[in-house]
């Protein structure tokens, strides 16, 4: 998968919206949105939230995960604990950094929540690279991660299946007469 | 027809419409332009937008999408000619005019179905009165037929004698009406001026409809520093057009003072300064900057070795040495920059240059990037005028729109650094200008005319850079001249615009004095000319004191203008 597409699954959260406009219900495919109030909250996907605050005609609200003191405590949890921890939000790195780029006027200290997620998820993909390597040096057969995001996922996918069948071939080649393991992906 | 809600008359009515935009070559036009497209882009209005540098571009713009569009909307054109006797519209064709430039044309003001102005009514417009202007043309018609109809011969006779009086007293009152109405239309038409930006014009309009951003906020006080930097508006009015607008940048930032809910650093901030008149200061080192501003480089007399010397004085007196003012801005000391507005208006005092301080205003977003008004307005005009052809002739103007965004920097570095060369050629010119004394008296106005070899003469075919310079010129010269009456003229500049069809760019500029009121009566006065010599002149430019004429023609229409004037 692409970046992008995982992106494009993130704009399907919930997020909420101020709008100052009003409007019935609509009806679209995925599910009924509105009624939008001026000045009343209201509960949007993330991509019809941008687009209305692009164009000037709503608030954002930030999640309460996005919150400097949450924030703090997700990170120093991750950096304690040796596998991972679960995340506010499946997909809490997408959601930060539409939110951050399009509406930042609408959510204190921006700049130290974007500090503070990118650290969690440094931290995250050390470990990730770390039981990757591992997996590999001592040709497992299966593994299992709890608590990762779609995004960290896609970003080793690729390689790490790769890598494996690589190894795959390279070991079969070797050991001709034994039966190679299955292993299953 | 004076627009009165711009939001109910203007913007509700095309917001459902498509609409074609004609903007003008010049910063503010650009602003206004940027502040309605963002408008648009947040209400899904269909819009093309037609870049036009003269009359004869609005024209073809016109014909080309007549069939296509019934809503069109002038930015910084067309309120000072008749529209519609230049572009014989359709009755069902609306105007939208936004223009800066006054007198406006009494057609426009007393039209009242198609043509539309976006203008401030408390900009002192000094319209004449409807009946001064206008008479009902019925009254004549009466007149011709009652002198066929009679019955008695004695009757016949003497009702004969009333209608001869009747008709030859209507005649005299119809004449005096005339002869009043011509000098009415003379004094009103006689001076050409600017009224409020366009840029700010649209942002009140935005802020009516609670649309108003930090952005067009910027692009407002841009347009209206464009005003300043060409010298197109008195300092009265910059200085009441600048409090209006700090108000509005209170309001968008009064939220960066608060450290607990301080805003992202990505986020665009707007400060009010009190801030050095130096042109691209920050962007430069300060001597260049000195140099090449022509406020400094006119009061010190830089084109001259005695200059040179006053300026090393003025350095020397403030104490910076002469190796940190040569380096980059950024790169000069920090002790010495703490104090520096302070120091240079103190030094600046004992040297005659009193207004060195300026109220404008900077903006600042990311780290690395803080702008000031002035440095965009120099930015964007080079990148608009650039001589190097790179493709289509609009290409030019697109990316003098693109640089205004925040997102495109690289385009504003390459304007500012055309802008160094712009700035620089100009103070080369004048100082030879100066020098080999090629500015002359023609009686009633001084007359420069640049030749063909001059170095940089190029930059100068353009008209707005063609305008910085006669300004420069006219102040340096004010400053280097001990001639009394010479001081209070105007200046008449020429330079070669295009070599093969022989053409040259002439423009006028009223005088140099401390409280100009920048009224500019070359318009009529290139019209008069031309008409009565019959010289081959093009009236394109929106501005009409701003000529192109052929080379042989030239000395035939300055002794008409001289005759003319004196």
């Amino acid at each position: 998968m692409e970046p992008a597409e995982v992106e494009f699954l993130a704009e399907k959260e919930l997020v909420t919206i101020v709008p100052n406009f009003s409007l019935d219900r609509i009806h679209l495919i995925g599910g009924d949105l509105g009624p939008f109030n001026p000045g009343l909250p209201v509960e949007v996907p993330v991509w019809l939230a941008i687009n209305l605050k692009q164009r000037q005609k709503c608030r954002l609200i930030p999640p309460e995960w996005m919150d400097v003191g949450k924030l703090e405590e997700i990170r120093d949890q991750e950096r304690k604990e040796d596998t991972f921890t679960p995340m506010p939000s499946p997909y809490y790195m997408e959601l930060t950094k539409l939110l951050l780029n399009y509406a930042s006027d609408n959510i204190p200290k921006a700049d130290e929540i974007r500090t503070l997620v990118k650290d969690t998820w440094d931290t995250r993909m050390a470990k990730l690279r770390l039981s990757a390597d591992s997996f590999v040096r001592q040709q497992e057969a299966h593994a299992k991660l709890d608590n990762l995001t779609l995004m960290e996922i896609n970003t080793t996918g690729t390689f790490l299946t790769q890598a494996l069948d690589h190894m795959y071939k390279l070991r079969t080649n070797l050991q001709p007469g034994e039966s190679a393991h299955s292993q299953d992906f | 027809m004076f627009v009165s809600d711009c939001r109910r008359e203007f913007y509700d009515v095309i917001v459902t419409q498509r609409v074609l935009l004609l903007v003008a070559s010049d910063v503010d036009a650009l602003c206004a332009c940027k502040i309605l497209q963002a408008l648009f882009q947040c209400d899904h209005v269909q819009y093309t937008l037609v870049p036009v540098s003269g009359w004869q571009e609005l024209e073809t713009a016109f014909l080309e999408h007549k069939d296509q569009f019934k809503y069109f909307v002038l930015i910084n054109c067309g309120a000072n000619v008749d529209l519609l006797e230049i572009l014989q519209p359709e009755e069902d064709t609306f105007f939208f005019v936004c223009d800066s430039h006054r007198p406006i044309n009494v057609v426009n003001v007393y039209n009242d179905t198609q043509i539309k102005l976006l203008v401030k009514q408390d900009d002192d417009l000094d319209v004449p009165a409807y009946d001064d202007i206008f008479r009902d043309e019925e009254e004549e018609e009466e007149d011709s037929e009652n002198e066929s109809e009679g019955s008695e011969p004695s009757d016949k006779r003497r009702r004969f004698e009333e209608d001869v009086i009747e008709r030859t007293m209507r005649r005299r009152q119809r004449r005096e009406w005339e002869a009043r109405r011509r000098e009415i239309l003379f004094d009103y038409e006689q001076y050409e001026y600017h009224g409020t930006s366009s840029a700010m014009v649209m942002f009140d309009l935005a802020w009516v409809m609670s649309k108003d951003l930090n952005d067009m906020l910027w692009w407002a006080i841009v347009g209206l520093t464009d005003q300043w930097v060409q010298d197109k508006i008195t300092q009265m009015k910059y200085v009441t057009d600048v409090g209006a607008l700090q108000r509005h940048v209170s309001r968008h930032n009064h939220r960066n003072e608060d450290e607990e809910h301080g805003l992202s650093i990505d986020c665009t901030r707007i400060a009010f300064d009190y801030d050095l008149r130096l042109a691209l200061y920050q962007h430069w080192s300060l001597y260049e900057s000195l140099c090449n501003t022509s406020y400094t480089s006119a009061r010190l007399k830089l084109w001259s070795v005695q200059g040179q010397k006053r300026l090393q004085e003025f350095l020397a007196d403030m104490g910076l040495p002469l190796k940190q003012v040569k380096q980059k801005f950024h790169s000069m000391d920090m002790s010495l920059k703490e104090n520096l507005r302070e120091m240079i208006e103190e030094s600046a005092n004992k040297f005659g240059m009193k207004d060195l301080r300026v109220q404008t205003f900077s903006i600042h977003f990311g780290f690395k990037n803080k702008f000031s008004a002035s440095d965009i307005v120099y930015a964007t005009t080079s990148l608009m005028e650039n001589i190097e052809k790179e493709g289509p002739e609009t290409t030019n103007f697109i990316k003098a729109l693109d640089s205004l965004s925040r997102g495109n920097l690289d385009k504003l570095h390459q304007g500012l650094d055309l802008a160094k060369k712009q700035l620089r050629a100009i103070q080369q010119t004048v100082a030879s200008c100066i020098c080999t004394n090629l500015v002359i008296s023609q009686g009633p106005f001084l007359y420069c005319s640049l030749m063909e070899g001059t170095p940089d003469v190029k930059l100068f075919s353009k008209p707005v850079s063609l305008c910085l310079l006669s300004k420069n010129l006219l102040k340096s010269f004010v400053c280097s001249t001990k001639n009394k009456r010479c001081k209070l003229l105007p200046l008449i500049m020429a330079a070669p615009m295009d070599v093969e069809q022989g053409t040259v760019i002439m423009v006028g500029i009223p005088p140099e004095t401390e409280s100009s009121d920048k009224k500019n009566f070359f318009g009529r006065a290139f019209e008069k000319a031309a008409d009565s010599t019959g010289s081959r002149t093009l009236h394109n430019h929106f501005d009409m004191s701003i000529i192109e004429l052929k080379t042989e023609d030239r000395s035939k229409f300055l002794d008409a203008l001289i005759s003319l004037l004196s």
